[in-house]
């Protein structure tokens, strides 16, 4: 079963100069272990189904299915709980907790889903060496470059072992070198059975998924798949 | 003995035939008064029918914020030498009369079921209980004032800490954004900042009462010394401590909470992106 079903889906923000059509009519299924990537110019509505997606947003219309569930039938909590059981975010700017080390930012959507402490170390241990950041673990974000924290964030997205994986432009802030790095990660992750979903203007960190959407004007224009 | 305010006129040798009095402390340290020592004493400034006493202690005046400022240069005598101190040399003795009287009882709630028999049993005599608290007791006044006055600083003081609260909240809308794309429900975050609220609350609180209980004692030896008295000026007793706890807790979780509500009514994206 698709984990996203998502059917003739639109977005409209309501703005002071009339209302904003972001997403117009969009259908798409991502399956476990997919690895999609979701690319076009700015403004064409790429993050606005990114947050949909991630059960972020809700739509103005058409029907999103998590897992069989209808999203805009859930409530704020409802949907709060499944971004921390079954959705990773990674984000261009990171958003990693300053005031937290890179272990106990990983600890903490653990420590949200219940899990007891000395397990949540254990895995916080884990995912870090996963990422490559072992050894950094007691720094704070403010102590690591911008593809450690990177890293971090991508440990943190997967600490609750999500089958979804939204990353919205998560070389944007990195140089080449360390955005390769990146995207060799996500890859990893995506190998190793986590569902990716990746907004990008980067085209070759699109080029990196199966299938690659093109978006104008809030419509997926095009569908490739390798 | 009977209190009356008198001039000190001079201090004669120690003999033991005077009547005995006694001197408020302030005006022995005036004078140079001291127990043993004979003083005349007269009921006008001239000196009229001046008589010998013989001052058989020193005592603190009761305080009395009704005479404040004003230095109790006091002497309680007998109530037949005062009589007989006071009394003008044409009247004769025991043709004196009482038109008041304070009343104070060893359980003051019968002080004034005491005073009414009394007036009723004695016309042309005012019996009323000491201390009584009528309406127009400036003092009840005065408490009006300082509630009105405390209710002011509270509503002020409210407006002040929530634009604060809402100021430091804000500091923290990305933290908080994170924490909601994470998957914290709204709830979750609102009982983290109730709880981190009432802890501020109760330590603001705390710190507060122990800054009157500290500064108490030296603004009421400043005031003593500066009006020569023996009144309290400040008193933090344990009912204050808890009306002070009772009203800035719940004040100050409820002014956390009411800015945080304000800012996780917006959506996480908004609040992670700065």
């Amino acid at each position: 079963m698709a984990i996203i079903d998502a059917s003739n889906v639109s977005r409209v923000f309501p703005m002071p100069a009339g209302p904003v059509t972001a997403v117009r009519g969009v259908s798409l299924t991502i399956a476990e272990a997919e690895h999609t990537a979701i690319k076009g110019p700015s403004g064409c509505g790429k993050s606005p189904l990114l947050h949909m997606l991630g059960c972020v947003d809700t739509p103005s219309a058409g029907t999103l299915l998590f897992d069989g569930r209808d999203v805009s039938a859930l409530s704020d909590r409802e949907r709060s709980l499944l971004r921390l059981r079954q959705i990773g975010f990674v984000f261009q700017r990171f958003f990693l907790l300053p005031m937290l080390t890179a272990a106990e930012n990983v600890e903490l959507p653990q420590a949200e889903a219940g899990v007891p402490p000395g397990e949540r170390r254990r895995r916080s241990r884990e995912l870090l060496d996963y990422v490559g950041l072992g050894a950094r673990a007691d720094h704070r974000p403010s102590q690591l470059s911008g593809g450690e924290m990177q890293r971090v964030a991508i440990a943190r997205a997967l600490a609750n072992r999500p089958r979804l994986l939204l990353a919205d432009e998560p070389t944007g802030e990195l140089d080449e070198a360390t955005g390769e790095q990146i995207a060799a990660l996500l890859d990893r992750v995506n190998a190793d059975g986590t569902a990716l979903v990746i907004v990008t203007h980067d085209h070759e960190l699109a080029n990196r998924a199966r299938r690659v959407l093109t978006m104008r004007d809030g419509r997926i224009e095009r569908e490739d798949t390798r | 003995m009977a209190g009356a305010v008198l001039s000190a006129a001079a201090v004669l040798g120690a003999q033991e035939a005077q009547p005995p009095i006694l001197v408020s402390r302030q005006l022995a340290a005036l004078e140079r008064l001291a127990v043993g020592d004979i003083v005349e004493l007269a009921a006008d400034a001239r000196g009229t029918n001046a008589r010998p006493f013989r001052i058989v202690g020193i005592y603190e005046p009761t305080p009395d914020p009704m005479r404040l400022g004003s230095v109790p240069r006091e002497v309680r005598l007998h109530l037949p030498d005062l009589l007989a101190l006071t009394r003008d040399p044409a009247v004769p003795a025991g043709s004196e009369h009482v038109e008041a009287i304070n009343v104070a009882l060893a359980d003051p709630g019968d002080a004034q079921q005491f005073a009414r028999d009394v007036n009723a049993r004695l016309p042309g005599l005012v019996a009323r209980p000491t201390g009584a608290a009528g309406p127009d007791n400036p003092f009840i006044v005065i408490e009006r004032f300082h509630l009105a006055i405390a209710v002011v600083t509270i509503v002020a003081a409210t407006v002040f800490l929530l634009a604060l609260t809402i100021m430091l909240v804000d500091e923290r809308r990305e933290t908080v954004g994170v924490l909601r794309l994470i998957g914290l429900p709204v709830r979750r975050i609102l009982t983290q900042v109730l709880v981190e609220g009432v802890l501020i609350a109760s330590a603001g609180a705390l710190f507060g009462l122990a800054l009157a209980a500290a500064s108490q004692g030296l603004i009421n030896r400043f005031f003593q010394w500066r009006y020569d008295t023996a009144l309290i000026f400040v008193r933090v007793t344990p009912e204050v401590a808890a009306t002070c706890v009772a009203i800035a807790v719940p004040l100050g979780a409820a002014a956390t909470v009411a800015a945080s509500w304000a800012l996780l009514r917006r959506g996480a994206l908004r609040l992670a992106r700065r």
